[in-house]
């Protein structure tokens, strides 16, 4: 498991539900020595919204990395354009080529059973590296 | 020149409180017809709620299934951007039975300019996926009926965002020919100058990407030089537009610095490669400040239809003109490394 798992990418909006899935992926790595990509995906209300959101997660990631023994050059914050599902898709792509996926379970969506609303199970269907998602 | 255009459905019911995407949008590209008095010179046809045969053609059945449910079941987030109501999914058929109904008219007709307005946009809209406030993907249902008629489509996309949807969806057919120009970066964060296509369809994607701040010249560069040479070789039947109007230098979504002429002078270019009357049809995709929205409206009409709008002068002067050369160098490689690919594949 070590020797394969280099880079796990993990989505964080600043929500609690995120952040347990920060906290399983960064105690993972400080077990394996693996690196963290915390990611966080700029949607299309991202500018029209808050343009500042991104220096908050900025604190909260040191915040979690210090928490964990993770030193800068463990833990790294990607922020990217785009909707969640397609940037962490590209999380397993050249440069980051992540070997695996990490997302927190929320918007399972508000209607049970059904693909849309749901990140995490967009990701299930369309991943083509291992994903966890991680219970609040 | 005559306007054809899809009459007004009842859209209100798409709308969720303080979203950008609202109603108010398609009223403000109303007023913009309105400022130009056609009278006799607009043609309006009926919209109707597209069928499913019609939307199989570029999205996936299940994920219609799974729209109708979720709307049906109350609707609500489907993700950070995109919302659905109850309605949404009836008004979404319509908005597409529209961009069909309006292209229909013209090809039958060989007649007129096409304007479509309507709610929600398209082209972030997957085969498989909402995204970026987009249900239904309105222009590629429209253009893959045309395809299916054996037409070759030029699609034009100048909304401020990369239409990813559009992109993906005819990747690989080489009837359809995507062009898009785009503030990069920027959601969706596609949209790379190096994006051409896939093996069946080599060159049949340009991506003019342009940054934060690009002016009208600019924009007019990349096409002149980069996109201008691949669409005389295609030889288009058909023209279709995405027409969003969030590239204005007013609209809050972005950075680039347009004006109403300069959406006027695009909408000229754009025009021209037409290969005649009735062969033109617009769909209308962002656009988020009212005025601007409106303004560009009129302007783009008004020049497509040679009526006396006067429009905001055009844009000069901004950042660019070395990003536009450095996407013709990675398009240039991008297109080399995949002929060579496709040339070792047929020798296998
Ligand atoms: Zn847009």
């Amino acid at each position: 498991m070590t020797e394969s798992l280099r880079t796990i990418a993990v989505g964080f909006d600043g929500s609690h539900d995120a952040e347990t899935a920060v906290r399983w992926s960064m105690k993972l790595a400080s077990e394996t020595n693996a690196n963290v990509v915390v990611v966080n995906a700029v949607g299309m209300l991202g500018r029209f919204d808050n343009p500042t959101v991104a220096f908050k997660l900025e604190d909260s990631v040191r915040r979690l990395a210090d928490e964990y023994g993770l030193d800068t050059t463990r833990v790294t914050l990607h922020v990217d354009d785009g909707d969640a599902c397609s940037v962490m898709m590209r999380m397993a792509e050249e440069p980051i080529n992540a070997s695996m996926l990490v997302v927190g379970s929320r918007g399972q969506g508000k209607h049970p059973g059904l693909l849309l609303g749901s990140t995490s199970l967009e990701l299930a269907e369309h991943t083509t590296i291992p994903l966890v998602i991680v219970p609040s | 020149m005559m306007l054809v255009m899809n009459g007004r459905y009842e859209d209100a019911g798409h709308e969720e409180y303080g979203h950008p995407e609202r109603p108010d949008r398609a009223i403000a590209a109303l007023q913009g017809v309105d400022q130009l008095h056609l009278e006799s010179d607009l043609r309006i046809v009926n919209p109707y709620a597209a069928t499913r045969a019609e939307l199989v053609r570029v999205h996936e059945g299940a994920y219609l299934d799974e729209l109708g449910a979720f709307c049906y079941a109350g609707g609500g987030d489907i993700d950070e951007d995109t919302y659905a109501t109850y309605d949404s999914w009836t008004i979404a058929q319509y908005a597409a039975g529209s961009g069909l109904a309006v292209v229909r008219e013209l090809h039958e007709k060989r007649d007129g300019v096409g304007f479509v307005v309507t709610r929600p946009p398209g082209h972030h809209a997957l085969r498989d996926r909402a995204m970026g406030f987009c249900l239904l993907n309105n222009i590629a249902i429209a253009a893959a009926e045309l395809t299916e008629l054996g037409e070759r489509v030029l699609i034009v996309d100048w909304d401020v965002h990369h239409g990813n949807g559009t992109q993906a969806i005819f990747w690989d057919d080489p009837n359809v020919l995507y062009v898009s120009t785009h503030q990069s970066p920027l959601f969706p964060g596609s949209g790379g100058a190096y994006e051409v296509g896939g093996s069946d369809a080599i060159g049949r994607t340009v991506n003019l990407p342009l940054p934060s701040g690009a002016t009208g010249d600019v924009l007019r560069q990349a096409i002149d030089e980069i996109a201008a040479p691949t669409i005389d070789e295609f030889n288009p039947t058909w023209v279709l537009v995405s027409a969003g109007f969030d590239a204005h230098r007013d609209d809050p979504m972005a950075d680039l610095a347009l004006t109403s002429g300069d959406f006027a002078l695009l909408a000229k270019t754009v025009a021209g490669y037409a290969p005649g009357p009735g062969r033109l049809a617009m769909f209308l995709e962002g656009g988020y400040d009212l005025e601007a929205l409106r303004d560009s409206v009129a302007a783009t009409l008004g020049a497509v239809l040679e009526s006396p709008y006067r429009p905001e002068a055009p844009s000069y002067g901004g950042p660019g003109t070395e990003i536009v050369s450095n996407s013709q160098v990675e398009r240039t490689a991008a297109l080399r490394i995949a002929h060579e690919a496709a040339l070792r594949e047929e020798q296998q």
